[in-house]
C-alpha cells in the first residue's frame, strides 16, 4: 500500500511504502550459480541415488553372469551359459524378433494415425470437439484387462487370433489417445501462418504439412514413437492372450515362462531380463535429448 | 482458423491412402485362428487324426520334456500332430477364462486341481469316466489321485486324467544340521529346536524361511494341521480351521517370524523363498518336490535333504492334500478322439515316468511309480511313501469350492501378513477364514441340491 502525505513539504523525506517505514531494505541475497556450488554437494547425493538405483541392475547382471549355484557377490568366473540357454533353448531369439516387429509396427502405426488425428484436433473446429477430447482422456483410465474378452471376440471374428497383427492393432489402439493429444499440442505450437504461406506458394495442405509442419515436430514424434515402442515392448497381457503359437510369442511372455509354478531358473531369468532391457536402454540412450524436449514441450499447452 | 471443408482432390488423397493402408494391414495380418471354440461349443469326435492343440499349464521349465513326449507320441501316431503351447503358470487361469468366454480353447490342456472347479463349473471340460473305463489306463492310475481330481471337479464326474502329484516337503541343509549337532527335523519339536539353534541374526543366519507373500495360506495351514493333528478340514458343515488346537499351532508357527526367519519373509513368494534358501545360510525351507532341481543346482548333492512334513511328538503325520495336476479334454474340441489318444499316451507308464522324473514329482501311473528313479530320488520316494502310508492323515482342502482360490489367496494372504507383523491375532485370522469358508461351503451345497 502506498502512503502519501499531501501536507508534507518534501515527498522524498516520507516513507513511500509500508515496508520502507520499517527501515532500510536488507540487501538481497545473491543466488549462487551452479558453477559456484561445491562439487561434493552435487555429486554426493547423485552418487548415493545412483548406487541405490543400480543395485538391482547389478543383482540381475550378477545372476546372469555367474555360474548356476554360485553364491559369489561378483560375477567371476564369468559365464554366458544363461544367455546361451535363453537365446537358443528357450527361443528368446524368436521372441526378440517378434517383439521388435510388434514394437516397430506399433510405433509406425501409432505415429502415423496420431499425426492425422492430432492435426485434426489442433487445426480444425468441429462439433463435440471438447467431448471427443474428454473421451480420449477418459479412455486412458480403462485397464486393458477389462477389454480383453471383447477384444478377443473381435479378433476371433476377424480370424486374427494367433496373428501378430492382433497385438499390433490392440497396442496401437491403446496408445492412440495419449499420442493424439500429445501430437495435437505440438501442432498447436506451430504457427498456422507458416502453413498458409506455403499454400500461397502453391502447396497443397498435405504438402504444406509434410514440408513445413512435420520437420518442426521431430521432438514430439520421437517422444510419441518411443513411448509407443517401449510400451508395446514391455506389454505382456495382449501377447499372452492373443497369441498361442510358440513361434509368435514375445519377450515378456518368454520371461514369464522361465518361472514355473514351483521352480524358477534365476540365472536364465536374469539373462532374459537383460536381453529384454538392452534394446530399450540403447534406444533411450540415443533419443533421450529429444525425448525430454518432446515431453516437456508437449506438456505446456493444453 | 482453417477451413474444415475442402473440395480439392489432392487433400482427399492422404485420407484415402491412410484408409487403404489400414485396410491392407488388416487383410495382411488376418492369418486365421486355430479352429478351436469357446466354452459353449459341443465339439466333435473327429476321425482320430489331424492336428490337435495342447496347452501346457506350467510352461517354460517343463517345455523340453513335453516336446520329447510329444515327439514320441507323434512317432507312434503318425496321423496326429500335436501343437504345443506353453502357458506361464501364473497366467494360465486368465488364459483359460478368456478362451472360455471368447473362444480359442485348445483340444487338450493341463488343468491343476486348484483351478479345476472353476473351469469345470463353466462347462468347458468333457467328462472322462467312460473314456477312461474302456481304455488301457483303467486300472493303472493312482486311485487316490483319481479321487482327488474327481472331488476337485465337484465329486460326480472326472474332468481330468491325473498325471502327477506334489507333496509338501521340508527341505533342510544337512551340512548346517551336522555342524550344529542337530537331528533331522522329523518331528515338530525337533523342527522348532533346529529353527532356534541355527539362527544367528548378527551373522545373518536363520533357522527357517517362512512364506509370507503369495501362496502363504496353504503353507501356514499345512504347518497348522500338521501340529494340531486334526485330520479333517470339515466337521459337518463347519470348517475346523479355527479349532482352538489349530489356533494354538498357528500362533506357535508365526512366532518364528523375525525370531528365526529373515524379516523380509513377510513378502516371500516361492521364488524369493527358494532363491534365498538356495543362496544363503538358512537351515530349513517348506516347499514342495518341485524345487528339488533348483536346490540340486544351487547347493549340490549331499548338502540337503527333503523330508515329508514333520510328525507330532507322538509320531502322527497329518498333512494337507496337494493339488494333483492333470490333463483335461475340452468339450469344444473338434478332434476329441485324437485328443484322447494323446491324453492316454501322456498318462501311460513310459510318458508319465519320463515327465515326473524330470519334475521330481509323484507319478499318477502306478507302474511308473515303481520305476527305479523313484526309488533313487529320496525326496520323491519319501513323499510317495507318505502319501501311500495308511497311517498318514491327509487333510483334503476344498478345491471343489469355486471360491477357494479367492478365499485362499486374494482374501486372506494380506491378513496372514498382518498376523506376521503382529497387527492381527492368529485367532482373528482363522475366524475370518472360517467364516468365509463356511459361507462358500453352504453356497456350494445349495447349488448341488
Amino acid at each position: 500500500m502506498i502512503t502519501k502525505d499531501a501536507e508534507a513539504p518534501t515527498v522524498t523525506s516520507a516513507p513511500r511504502t509500508v515496508l520502507e517505514a520499517f527501515g532500510p531494505r536488507r540487501p538481497k541475497k545473491r543466488q549462487r550459480s551452479w558453477d559456484e556450488v561445491p562439487r561434493r554437494q552435487i555429486y554426493l547425493p547423485l552418487g548415493v541415488y545412483l548406487v541405490f538405483t543400480l543395485i538391482p541392475f547389478y543383482w540381475i547382471a550378477l545372476f546372469a553372469l555367474r555360474p548356476a549355484g554360485s553364491t559369489s557377490l561378483v560375477p567371476w568366473p564369468v559365464t554366458f551359459e544363461h544367455f546361451d540357454k535363453v537365446w537358443t533353448e528357450r527361443s528368446f531369439g524368436t521372441y526378440f524378433q517378434n517383439s521388435v516387429l510388434i514394437g516397430v509396427a506399433t510405433l509406425v502405426m501409432t505415429t502415423v494415425v496420431a499425426l492425422a488425428g492430432g492435426y485434426a484436433l489442433a487445426r480444425f473446429d468441429f462439433r463435440l470437439k471438447r467431448g471427443f477430447m474428454l473421451a480420449l482422456l477418459c479412455s486412458q483410465f480403462v485397464p486393458g484387462a477389462l477389454l480383453l474378452v471383447p477384444l478377443f471376440e473381435i479378433f476371433a471374428n476377424l480370424e486374427m487370433i494367433n496373428s501378430l497383427g492382433s497385438v499390433i492393432i490392440a497396442e496401437t489402439v491403446f496408445q492412440l489417445p495419449l499420442s493424439m493429444i500429445l501430437i495435437g499440442n505440438f501442432i498447436k505450437n506451430v504457427p498456422p501462418s507458416l502453413e498458409e504461406a506455403a499454400w500461397v506458394d502453391g502447396c497443397s495442405r498435405f504438402r504444406a504439412f509434410c514440408v513445413v509442419v512435420l520437420p518442426l515436430l521431430r521432438p514430439g514424434l520421437i517422444a510419441v514413437g518411443s513411448f509407443a515402442f517401449v510400451h508395446s515392448w514391455n506389454h505382456f497381457l495382449f501377447a499372452l492372450m492373443f497369441l498361442s503359437d510358440q513361434g509368435k510369442q514375445t519377450i515378456p511372455v518368454g520371461l514369464n515362462t522361465l518361472m514355473s509354478a514351483d521352480s524358477v531358473d534365476l540365472g536364465a531369468l536374469a539373462a532374459g531380463g537383460i536381453v529384454a532391457a538392452v534394446p530399450v536402454v540403447i534406444v533411450f540412450a540415443f533419443i533421450q535429448k529429444w525425448l525430454i524436449t518432446g515431453f516437456s514441450a508437449g506438456a505446456v499447452k493444453g | 482458423m482453417f477451413s474444415t471443408r475442402s473440395t480439392r482432390s489432392s487433400r482427399r488423397r492422404p485420407t484415402a491412402g491412410l484408409a487403404l493402408t489400414a485396410a491392407l494391414a488388416l487383410t495382411a495380418t488376418a492369418c486365421g485362428d486355430d479352429g478351436s471354440g469357446s466354452g459353449g461349443d459341443k465339439g466333435a469326435e473327429g476321425s482320430g487324426t489331424g492336428r490337435i492343440t495342447f496347452w501346457d499349464n506350467n510352461g517354460g521349465v517343463r517345455t523340453d520334456i513335453w516336446k520329447e513326449i510329444i515327439a514320441d507320441f507323434e512317432k507312434k501316431n503318425p496321423d496326429i500332430k500335436v501343437k504345443y503351447v506353453s502357458i506361464p503358470a501364473e497366467s494360465v487361469q486368465s488364459k483359460y477364462d478368456t478362451a472360455i468366454q471368447g473362444g480359442g480353447l485348445p483340444d487338450v490342456g493341463g488343468v491343476g486341481a486348484a483351478m479345476l472347479a472353476g473351469i469345470a463349473a463353466q462347462g468347458a471340460l468333457e467328462p472322462l469316466d467312460k473314456r477312461l473305463d474302456g481304455g488301457p489306463l483303467a486300472e493303472k492310475l493312482s486311485s487316490s489321485m483319481v479321487e482327488n481330481v474327481r472331488a476337485a471337479g465337484g465329486g460326480k464326474e472326472l474332468f481330468t486324467v491325473p498325471t502327477s502329484a506334489n507333496n509338501g516337503t521340508l527341505w533342510y541343509r544337512t551340512d548346517l544340521f551336522e555342524a550344529a549337532g542337530l537331528d533331522a527335523p522329523t518331528t515338530w519339536p525337533k523342527f522348532y529346536e533346529a529353527a532356534e539353534k541355527l539362527t544367528d541374526k548378527d551373522d545373518n543366519k536363520f533357522g527357517y524361511t517362512i512364506r509370507g507373500g503369495e501362496g502363504s495360506i496353504a503353507q501356514a495351514l499345512d504347518a497348522t494341521y500338521g501340529q494340531s493333528g486334526i485330520a479333517s478340514f470339515w466337521d459337518g458343515d463347519k470348517t475346523t480351521v479355527n479349532d482352538p488346537k489349530n489356533v494354538e499351532a498357528l500362533e506357535k508357527y508365526v512366532a518364528l517370524y523375525k525370531k528365526s526367519t529373515p524379516s523380509a519373509d513377510v513378502n516371500n513368494d516361492f521364488k524369493k523363498m527358494v532363491a534365498q534358501w538356495d543362496s544363503g545360510d538358512i537351515g530349513m525351507l517348506s516347499h514342495n518336490l518341485g524345487s528339488y532341481q533348483d536346490h540340486l543346482k544351487a547347493l549340490g548333492e549331499g548338502k540337503f535333504r527333503g523330508l515329508p512334513n514333520p510328525t507330532t511328538a507322538t509320531g502322527t503325520r497329518v498333512q494337507l492334500s496337494n493339488p494333483v495336476d492333470g490333463l483335461g479334454l475340452f468339450k469344444s474340441s473338434k478332434k476329441k478322439a485324437a485328443a484322447w489318444k494323446f491324453i492316454e499316451y501322456a498318462a501311460s507308464h513310459e510318458a508319465n515316468s519320463k515327465w515326473n522324473e524330470s519334475a521330481g514329482a509323484i507319478p499318477s501311473n502306478t507302474e511308473a511309480a515303481k520305476d527305479k528313479w523313484v526309488q533313487d530320488s529320496e525326496p520323491t520316494r519319501l513323499a510317495a511313501e507318505a502319501l501311500n502310508d495308511g497311517d498318514v492323515k491327509i487333510v483334503q482342502l476344498p478345491y471343489y469350492l469355486p471360491d477357494w482360490n479367492t478365499i485362499s489367496k486374494a482374501d486372506n494372504e494380506p491378513n496372514f501378513q498382518k498376523v506376521l507383523l503382529g497387527r492381527m491375532s492368529a485367532k482373528d485370522f482363522l475366524d475370518t477364514l472360517a467364516e468365509q469358508l463356511n459361507e462358500a461351503q453352504a453356497e456350494w451345497k445349495k447349488r448341488q441340491q
